[in-house]
């Protein structure tokens, strides 16, 4: 596993030929982007100028025509950025990937499973529609994983029967290997209600949460007030969260910055993290050379392979082998 | 009258409540307690294989090794109280924590596959006895703060329920390991 700044400099250093040549295909697109861009408002202003005339300009195909003005800019958006993602991706992302651990398989079309997203037990809802991308497997201090990013939804009907999408969770689904055998399920979630409610009204509500089973009061106040825990047998949660890992995971938590997911279940840990975008897409306005966006995909590499390390996931202290 | 019955019959539900709630407590932590027990059995029988493999490399160690099978043939015993199983272990702990620590100065032992294989169950078991524990320790709290809480307190007072004790970290477990003293053995 190599720091962060070995992989900057790995980023900055070996990846510089790919980079100066992602660079100049950005600037293309960007030149024909604006050039499109030109010749759309032209075009936009012409037709507009013509239905003011006949039509009136608050006339309600003037909003037909504006919604496909939108739609055209953004396939047209689209269609011209792909090549550069996907060049992005198997140029930039793959050799990092390849530099952090030459065990990992990356496959930027691929995703954790959806059978494994639900075992997790870490989301209630039913899901309607599964995605994701970016997926990364192998193995870390001989510890198996794979993580990808996951956008899962679920969908509603309102009264007037128009079909609504919901996001249930967007971010990085990871699942790896647990060191302890356990046989219970323990599930781990942010502490909305006690942050909103205070202690007490927050904890009457949770132990309310049917759906959910038992809460499970911890002996750290500091992880207490982040998480609360669902499980369904107090022994075995506390053998998974001894204090040292409550510790760690509030150190993640911290680092992290975004909602955190956990739940151990079926000898495995899922962690998911909503960070609500999707990761190592490139933006075409920002250039890869720029600093801040590299530090970027770097550190979500690190952080999420980081994970292992973090967690000690890779100490084989007990029997299991 | 009316007003009276309704009162009456809020009572009684509230004490209803209080009670069922009291029960409840009280059987999780006998629940746990099982659960405690289990492991804490899980030690007692890897303790004689330990005491027979490693008897014959520490010759200073008799004493407490000698006290590790005093206090296991104890807790053994049926019919012993909760609180005296709690205390046991409590010794039991610190006994065989002062052994861990006396292993490290034989070489012989650490070459010992049967002995570190040992030692890494012992390690496990402590690990789930740690945790059991704290279960323990959490449902103990639960129903030790019913019984003294108002107004459970008064229902608990009915019921002749009893404060529990909790488990304790032991002294050696809270001292730091005094490096000087493993170097001048």
């Amino acid at each position: 596993m190599k720091s962060t700044s070995e992989l900057t400099d790995f980023y900055y250093k070996e990846l510089y030929p790919s980079l100066t040549e992602l660079e100049e295909s950005r600037k293309r697109i960007i030149s024909q982007l604006k050039w499109y861009g030109g010749m759309g408002g032209v075009v936009f202003a012409i037709v507009a100028l013509w239905m003011g005339k006949n039509f009136g300009l608050f006339h309600p195909l003037m909003i037909a025509v504006v919604i496909g003005f939108i739609l055209l800019a953004s396939l047209t958006y689209r269609f011209m950025t792909t090549g550069y993602a996907k060049d992005f991706k198997a140029k930039i992302i793959t050799p990092m990937i390849g530099a952090i651990d030459p065990h990992l398989l990356y496959n930027p079309d691929f995703m954790v499973s959806q059978h494994l997203f639900e075992r997790s037990d870490l989301f209630k809802h039913s899901i309607d529609r599964y995605s994701g991308n970016d997926y990364v497997k192998g193995s870390i201090d001989g510890v198996p994983l794979e993580f990808s990013d996951v956008h899962a939804e679920y969908q509603t009907r309102d009264s007037k029967g128009r079909t609504q999408w919901h996001t249930l969770f967007r971010g990085l689904f990871l699942v790896a290997e647990f060191n302890k055998h356990f046989k219970a399920k323990t599930i781990i979630l942010p502490d909305l209600a006690e942050k909103t409610f205070g202690n007490l009204i927050g904890g009457w509500l949770q132990s309310m949460n049917i759906s959910r089973g038992n809460v499970i009061q911890l002996d750290d106040p500091l992880f207490e007030k982040h998480f609360v825990v669902y499980g369904s047998d107090p022994i075995e949660a506390r053998y998974i969260l001894s204090h040292s890992m409550m510790k760690r995971i509030v150190e993640f938590q911290k680092k992290i910055s975004h909602p955190l997911f956990i739940s151990f279940v079926h000898n495995h840990i899922h962690v998911g993290i909503a960070t609500g975008k999707d990761l190592f897409e490139p933006a075409v306005l920002t250039s890869l050379l720029d600093y801040k966006q590299a530090m970027e995909y770097v550190s979500t590499l690190q952080n999420t392979i980081g994970l292992v390390e973090e967690l000690k996931l890779n100490e084989k202290l007990w029997s299991k082998t | 009258m009316q007003i009276f019955l309704i009162i009456l019959g809020v009572v009684a539900l509230i004490a209803i409540l209080m009670y069922n709630s009291l029960i409840g407590k009280k059987n999780q932590v006998e629940n746990i307690f099982a659960g405690v027990d289990a492991v804490l059995k899980k030690r007692y029988d890897l303790i004689p294989n330990l005491v027979a493999s490693v008897s014959q490399y520490m010759e200073h160690e008799k004493g407490t090794l000698e006290k590790v099978t005093e206090y296991r043939a104890q807790a053994m015993k049926p019919g012993i109280s909760d609180d005296q199983k709690i205390a046991l272990d409590a010794k039991l702990t610190s006994a065989l924590g002062a052994i861990n620590i006396a292993m490290e100065a034989y070489p012989d032992l650490k070459a010992n596959e049967n002995v570190m294989h040992l030692q890494r169950s012992l390690n496990e078991i402590e690990e789930q006895i740690s945790a059991a524990r704290r279960a323990y320790n959490q449902a103990v709290t639960d129903l030790n703060n019913a019984i003294e809480m108002f107004p459970t307190n008064i229902v608990a007072g009915w019921m002749n329920l009893q404060r529990r004790a909790v488990f304790e970290i032991t002294t050696t477990e809270r001292q730091n390991v005094d490096v000087n003293a493993l170097f001048n053995r």
